[in-house]
This record gives structure tokens, sequence and C-alpha cells, in this order.
């Protein structure tokens, strides 16, 4: 078809706002991560590798870098086991489907600010509501400190799992959903059970909506932030539940107390990218692996 | 005897197949408890941050689970008027409502442009916007920053909406490129062969076809960039011009000193209604934006 040279105007505008406002700062970043830089003086001071240097020997890095990744790993691992059971039930025939997928995934249209008040009030140790619900049981000893030191990370964890199981369930259903009927009839003659019905049949079928999945958890994960600096309303975030992506913005733009390392900031915002390309990487790797076999 | 049994035995399953319609008993109850379990918690939540916002401080003090006594409507009255509420809500449907505009005319007929022509490039271009849904947007917040004082766009409404258009546009291009490529070309060729001309084609043709994935886009949009506070707080650092959710969490910062309860949820109901009525109503067209991006047309 010859009707090329003009159609490519369509495409410019978007081009052009994209490479200005998205590649180019993406890729000033990584000269900015090599300064050292408050953002209030005009001139960056170059100092090579020195921020990474940096960030090798601080804890506070390690430890955030720990939390993402127990979020990535287990939180990820717990979510898309309840996404997975979720996707047997709805592809069981049962009853309300609709409704059901409709309430599991109502969290992820909510604001995180909100959602964040939300738990922090269900946590409440002194009137909070499942402290109360305990009360109520006269199960004092399960009153917990939920947002002590110890457990805060945990109860973090949970309503992360509870407010992103849905968005990967809709994932991992949109591929379950287009199986053809018949091949679970046929299992079903053949005598499969339940579980070899799901491994043999829905699993392999919704490899790709799986891996699709994965690749956006992994990008998700890593980049989570809104939830966990609301969570604590509005003191200083507490340690144990930064992230990389906080510890970023903490370093940055700070919260009570302002920083402002912004080369720093950045550093540590170019691991982000970098811990997103590894994992990413793996997964493509691994992956394709698994689907010639089939 | 043992032939009977074996009969039987053989039966049995098949019966119990039809009796309880593919699934046996044990199975339902399992799976019915679980998700009645989970709705009841979700649902519950929802309707007790509504309960909640009904209530006075002293009625939350007094027992967390009773319901309100009345329609207690002080607090919406004072989310929305004494803490500016209202004026961020007007911000935020600004910034929402521009920025959709802006991405449904830029992003169509790009995602137009790369599924449906054959050019040196397409390949890179293509590469290169989708790779921008990988990117973590804290990697680009401090140059883009710094871009934006210079540019003298920093602290200003405009600025945020082109901050939200630019980082909404490669989910947007990818979903609606996706969308495009899935409908049937023979009209566009009809349409040629009428003598539209190449910009006709689009707007007459595949504009109107793109309607459901445009749609699926907006909402997707809206949800996203409504919830959205982090580049909020960074690019809109001045307290006059936040967005709900950028008010909702200096509410939620003033807590420790305030201690008010319930007038904060009345701002969490004043946040999340926009989106959970939008939800209510498509909850259907929204789930399909999400699936239209993760599984490729």
């Amino acid at each position: 078809m010859l009707r090329t040279k003009k159609i490519i105007w369509f495409l410019v505008p978007a081009f052009i706002l994209y490479l200005a406002f998205f590649i180019y700062p993406s890729i000033q970043s990584l000269y900015v991560s090599l300064h050292d830089w408050s953002g209030f003086a005009k001139d960056m001071d170059f100092i090579g590798l020195k921020n990474f240097k940096e960030l090798l020997g601080d804890s506070l890095y390690w430890q955030s870098l720990r939390n993402t990744l127990v979020i990535l790993f287990l939180g990820g691992a717990i979510i898309f086991i309840i996404a997975f059971l979720f996707t047997s039930f709805f592809t069981s025939g049962i009853k309300g489907k609709k409704f059901f997928r409709a309430v599991i995934f109502y969290p992820n249209v909510v604001a995180p600010i909100a959602l964040a008040t939300f738990w922090s009030f269900l946590y409440n140790p002194r009137f909070g509501l499942i402290n109360g619900f305990f009360r109520l049981l006269h199960l004092d000893v399960l009153a917990k400190t939920w947002t002590g030191p110890d457990l805060i990370f945990w109860s973090v964890l949970i309503a992360l799992i509870w407010t992103y199981v849905g968005f990967y369930l809709i994932i991992l259903l949109s591929g379950a959903e287009k199986i053809p009927q018949d091949l679970y009839e046929v299992a079903k003659i053949e005598g499969a059970n339940r579980f070899q019905t799901f491994f043999k049949v829905t699993v392999p079928l919704i490899w790709d909506v799986l891996v699709v999945g994965i690749v956006l958890w992994i990008i998700g994960a890593i980049k989570l932030f809104e939830f966990q600096f609301a969570f604590s309303g509005g003191t200083m975030v507490p340690q144990q539940i930064w992230t990389n992506a906080v510890y970023m913005f903490l370093v940055s733009f700070g919260k009570r107390t302002a920083i402002f390392r912004l080369g720093y900031g950045t550093a540590i915002a170019v691991t982000l990218l970098l811990l997103i390309i590894i994992f990413t990487g793996i997964t493509r790797l691994i992956t394709k692996r698994e689907r010639i076999e089939y | 005897m043992n032939k009977t049994d074996a009969s039987l035995q053989l039966k049995m399953p098949v019966a119990q197949y039809s009796i309880s319609n593919r699934m046996n008993r044990f199975w339902a109850i399992i799976i019915y408890t679980t998700l009645i379990a989970w709705t009841i918690f979700s649902i519950g939540a929802l309707l007790w941050i509504i309960f909640t916002s009904f209530k006075t401080n002293k009625e939350l003090y007094a027992g967390v689970w009773a319901l309100p006594k009345g329609l207690h409507f002080d607090n919406y009255v004072k989310a929305w008027s004494v803490v500016n509420l209202g004026r961020f809500f007007l911000n935020s449907i600004i910034v929402t409502t521009l920025a959709i505009f802006a991405l449904t005319f830029l992003c169509t007929p790009a995602a137009y442009v790369l599924s449906r022509f054959n050019f040196k490039g397409r390949g890179f271009i293509n590469n290169l916007i989708i790779g921008g849904m990988g990117v973590p947007y804290q990697l680009l917040l401090i140059p883009l920053y710094k871009i934006f004082i210079d540019i003298k766009l920093a602290d200003n409404l405009f600025g945020l909406t082109l901050v939200y258009v630019v980082l909404s546009l490669p989910f947007t291009i990818y979903l609606l490129s996706g969308f495009i490529r899935s409908l049937p070309s023979e009209l566009e060729q009809a349409a040629l062969i009428d003598g539209c001309s190449e910009y006709g084609v689009f707007w007459k043709v595949i504009f109107p076809l793109a309607q459901p994935g445009i749609m699926a886009a907006a909402i997707f949009n809206f949800i996203f960039l409504w919830n959205e506070y982090m580049l909020a707080l960074v690019f809109l650092p001045s307290s006059q011009n936040k967005t709900i959710s950028l008010g909702l969490y200096s509410i939620q910062s003033a807590m420790q000193y305030t201690a008010d309860w319930t007038g904060l949820f009345a701002a969490v109901v004043i946040v999340m209604m926009p989106t959970v009525i939008i939800y209510f109503i498509l909850s259907e067209k929204v789930m399909t934006g999400i699936t239209l991006g993760a599984v490729k047309g």
C-alpha cells in the first residue's frame, strides 16, 4: 500500500512529547545519578560512581531492598496462588461469577491513599477494627500491636495482597475464559480430577497470559510506593515498611525533613530500573524455555 | 454381589456428576465459603467507611461497629469547605478531563499508524513506546521536575496534566494498538476506494470503530489519574493547587494533631466515590481495559 508518507504525521505529536518528556529525562537520570546535587544549586558536582558506592554501604538502602524483594517474591507468590485458586473456582461453573469477580477486583479502582487510611484504622491497636473484633470474641490474646515495628511490614503485605489479587485474577481469567469448554469435557471423560485438569489443561493454555501477569507484577511491585507512603498516617514513614521506591522519595523530597539529595535519589531510581530489567529478563528466559516443552 | 458392587461404583460418579451439576458438594462448599468470606470483608470495608463517615468522633469511640445514630453530614461539610476538598475535587476533574482528551487525540492516531502501517523504524518506535511501560516513574521524576522548573510548568495544574499525559502515553498507545489491530481492515479499503483521503479514513472509519477501545482507555486512565498522588506530591508543592488525593493526603497528615477520624473518613468517601461509582456502572469495561492491555490482540 502506498499510503504511508502523509499518515506518519499522525504519530509525530505523541512521539515528540514522548521523546521530550519521557525518553529524554529517563536518559538524563543516568547522568544525574553520577552527580551530587541539591536541586537548589544550578550546577551539579560530578562525582562519578560515588553515589552507587555509597549505596553499597547504606544499610537503609539494603533494608528497603530486602522489603522490596520480600514484597516482590513472597507477596507475588501469595497473590498468584490466590489468583490461581480463584481462577479455578471461576472456571468450574459457579453461580454469581460476575459479582464475585467485580468484588474481588474493586480495591484496584480505589485511591491507594484511601485504602491506606482504611487499613491503618483497621490495624489501629487501640480502637481498630481487628483488635475490636478479637475483644468482642474475648480473644484478647490475639489483639496485637499490628502497626508496631515487628508486625507492620506483614500488616502492609496482607493489605497489598488483598488489593492486588483482583488485578491478577482478572488477567488470568481473561486467558482461562478463552479455553474451549470441550477441552474440560474431554479431561473429565478421561477421568482427570480437579487438580489434574487445572495443571494439565488450564495452566499450559494460559501460559502467555500468566507471563504477562508476572511481568506486570514485577514492574508494579518494584515501583510500589503510594500505599506504604500513606500508611503511616502522615508521620515519618516507619523504616520497617520502606521499599526502594519509598527510600528514593524520602532521600529526594523527604517528608518531615526534606533532604534533597537528588543525585543520590536518582541513583536509587536507577537501581529500581535495573531490578526491573533483571527480573523481567529472567522471567522471559525461564518462561520461554517452558513454552517450547508444550 | 461383586458384580453389582462394581457396577455401582462405576455409576456413582456419573450419578453425582449429574446431580450436583459438574461440582461435587465438598468443593462447592469450600469455594462458596471462601468467596463469600472475601466478599463480606471487602464489601464490609466499603460500607463501614461510609457508615463511619456519618458518625461523630464520640460515636466512633463509643463503638466502632455500631451504626451511626443519624445522618451526620457535618463531616462532609467540613471536609468539602473547611479543608478545601471541594476546590481540590474541581482541580482533579480539570486535570483528569484534560489529560484524557489529550491522550485520546494523541494516542489514537499514533496507535493507528503503529498498528496499520509498515515503515522503516516502526519496530524501533513501537518498542521504545512499549518499553516505557517498564520504566518506573521514579527514574524520570527528578530530571523531569528540573525540566518543568526550567519551562515554568512546575507547581501548575497544566504542568501536572502534561506529566500525566506523557506518563500515560505508553500504556494508552499499547492498549489502543491492540484494539485497532483487532478491527477488520475491509472498511478502510472500501473508504479508500470510495475516494476518502488518508485522514478521512482515520476520522470517518477508524476513530468511530475504535470507540470501545478509546472508552476502555479513557476509563482506565481516569481511574489511574484520579488516584495518583506521588507525581502530584512532587509537581504541585503549593497548597492551593492540590488534586483530590493530595488533599486527602494532607488531611491524613494532619490527623496526628486533629485525631478527627470521622472527618477523615468523610474525605475518604469523597475521594473514592467517583471511581467506585464509575466502576459500579462500568465494571465490565474497566476490566476489559486491563485485559485488552494484557492479552495482546
